[in-house]
């Protein structure tokens, strides 16, 4: 059997349409193999490529551990999922969608509180008045860990969060989030706002490289001849 | 990916030896030994040390969900102990076992440590950790090592005393230990880069005294259900008054970033350092006098246990803030590198529950390093 290399695409929702829709500007299509259960598609034209159908956190995880030669998801999840990007997955092409923003939130009555330097002084203010640390809760806990390192804060703690970050405050299982957010309007609706220079990464669904998969010169040409036409060199 | 060695049985038995020694000065002065768990819970790190800890620790999930790590350090867990036994202070508690790190070379170090809990004479603390981690040295093997000493709390109180914006004042305490962003924040204060909260700020400008908390109250009124996310309202308005009292765009005087700059700098034989610091802190003498006897006491007390005062370097900037440490700290280093070290936490053991203002001092002996010392 001749060489094969997997692309790893989401398996629904609206960044699989955008997905698709790129595509289909450059003729390329997607075509579902029928009684694979919808996990699995071919590329019309290029026999050597084996889709995978992934949710977008399964697509950065298996990018991180090599587990796939190529994949799209969004950028947040490709950086929360490995801390030293260089190395082991090269981001190809912002796809243009998929826009969405990795904040720092708070609570709006912090009216003292507008930017980093403010949650800085908050958080030390914060562990020496109530004994223990301002709780942050977010599912991107490696972006927030450096970030806040960053940003020279050190006493908080994260929460981790599996879903409806943005109601923790409310709930009082944090006193602040990291949260995505596109238009902040759910920010908003939950009594929340994002500091000035809080904003730690700008994201969108990404073609990315995993360095970490199993490469050879034939896969490697097999990847540029698909990439080629979406307008990537590698 | 830090390593995880195995010990053979000479190199086990020569630890075993040098850590009998250090447990046997110790016990001679009363401290009884005690053995944390290996694992801990993990927020018990976190809650205290920050998140940074994390980057430096070994955690993981116990099949029912609980966040477990390898302890990263004894002295918390021996400090809870002691808070939760309900036993009488002072307490004097000490220990040797592994403690694991993620850090370059190996994980896991042997530590013999020693804590001195809820003794009200902070003098006699200090003076009794230094002489015992001194005297544990030497058991252990090295008689030639010399000492750094530092007193954040110097730091803290000359902050206090200058002309610094109250909402600054916190800041530079908390980011003294970080070179070059420390310096960068210096600049930026001087410059009055620094006025983020202006826009807050600017509504309330003008007010009498009087006046501000009820308009701080109904600017947080007006964010109607907003969530207040474990803080108070008292909090909030707390800091706002703070900053409407400061000038609406502060900055920093250049001459007292300067003075700050030349202390810091300051550095050398134990003695000495601290007059540099008495003519230096000149214009604040007052407020100065109380750390600076208490630094000058501590080197007087090092005289007595025959380390000579040459031996002792004083370096203005060194000294931890930073995790549970609130400010003297000291250092006792050979050829081989640091052996020993320690420090006061004095707000560690009310964390847990102890009284206020419940005084914690310790140091921790690295048997491994006396090895290597005594061989280098």
């Amino acid at each position: 059997m001749s060489e094969m290399i997997t692309l790893a695409v989401p398996s629904k929702g609206r960044l699989k349409e955008q997905f698709d829709a790129f595509l289909g500007k450059s003729g390329i299509a997607l075509k579902q193999t029928a009684g694979a259960r919808g996990y699995r598609a071919t590329v019309e034209g290029h026999p050597g490529i084996d889709v995978m159908l992934l949710s977008s956190s399964e697509i950065a995880a298996s990018l991180a551990g090599g587990d796939v030669h190529l994949g799209v998801t969004g950028e947040d999840l490709i950086r929360e999922a490995v801390p030293e990007l260089e190395d082991r997955v090269t981001l190809l092409k912002g796809l243009g969608f998929g826009f969405a923003d990795v904040v720092v939130a708070v609570p709006k009555s912090w009216i003292d509180v507008s930017t980093m330097a403010d949650l800085d002084d908050i958080c030390a203010a914060y562990a020496a008045r109530h004994k223990k640390r301002l709780r942050i809760a977010t599912k991107y806990a490696q972006l927030t860990r450096s970030f806040f390192a960053h940003a020279g804060i050190s006493d908080y703690r994260i929460v981790p969060s599996a879903g409806a970050t943005e109601g923790a405050p409310t709930a009082g299982t944090a006193e602040a989030i990291v949260d995505i957010t596109t238009t902040g309007s759910t920010l908003k609706a939950n009594g929340l706002k994002i500091l000035d220079d809080g904003v730690i990464l700008k994201s969108q669904a990404q073609l990315a490289m995993s360095h970490r998969a199993d490469w050879n010169d034939e896969r490697r040409a097999i990847a540029a001849a698909f990439l080629k036409p979406l307008g990537v060199e590698i | 990916m830090a390593s995880f060695p195995t010990y053979g049985p000479e190199e086990i038995d020569a630890l075993n030896g040098v850590a009998d020694a250090v447990l046997g000065v110790f016990k001679h002065h009363g401290y009884t030994r005690h053995e944390p768990a290996v694992l801990q819970p993990a927020h018990l790190f976190v809650d205290r040390s920050g998140e940074e800890i994390r980057r430096r620790t070994y955690e993981l999930t116990d099949p029912t969900g609980h966040e477990l790590c390898l302890r990263p350090d004894l002295t918390i867990p021996t400090c809870k102990f002691q808070v939760d036994s309900g036993a009488a202070f002072p307490a004097r508690l000490c220990y040797h076992g592994l403690a694991f790190r993620h850090q370059p070379g190996a994980g896991q170090f042997w530590q013999a440590g020693a804590e001195l809990l809820g003794l009200a004479d902070r003098a006699a603390g200090d003076a009794e950790m230094m002489g015992l981690a001194a005297e544990a040295v030497r058991a252990g093997g090295v008689k030639d090592f010399s000492m750094l000493v530092g007193d954040l709390g110097l730091f803290n109180t000359l902050v206090d005393a200058l002309e610094v914006p109250a909402q600054w004042r916190g800041r530079l305490k908390r980011h003294v230990w970080r070179t070059g962003y420390f310096e960068k924040l210096l600049a930026r204060m001087v410059s009055g880069e620094v006025n983020e909260t202006e826009r807050t700020v600017d509504a309330l400008a003008g007010l009498k005294l009087m006046e501000l908390k009820p308009a701080i109250e109904e600017l947080i009124d007006k964010e109607g259900d907003a969530p207040l996310g474990g803080r108070t309202r008292d909090e909030i308005v707390e800091r706002l008054m703070v900053q409407a009292c400061d000038d609406s765009a502060p900055r920093l005087d250049p001459e007292v970033a300067d003075l700050i700059t030349k202390f810091l700098k300051v550095s050398g034989n134990g003695e000495a350092a601290l007059e540099e610091i008495r003519v230096l802190t000149k214009p604040v003498a007052a407020k100065m006098v109380k750390p600076l006897a208490a630094m000058a006491e501590r080197l007087h007390a090092l005289k007595g246990m025959d380390i000579p005062l040459d031996k002792v370097r004083f370096v203005a900037h060194f000294g931890r803030n930073l995790e549970y440490y609130t400010g003297f700290v000291f250092e006792f280093w050979t050829r081989a590198g640091e052996v020993a070290g320690g420090g006061r936490y004095d707000t560690l053991l009310e964390s847990f529950g102890a009284p206020r203002g419940t005084t914690a001092i310790g140091c921790a002996i690295r048997t491994e390093r006396l090895l290597a010392a005594r061989t280098a």
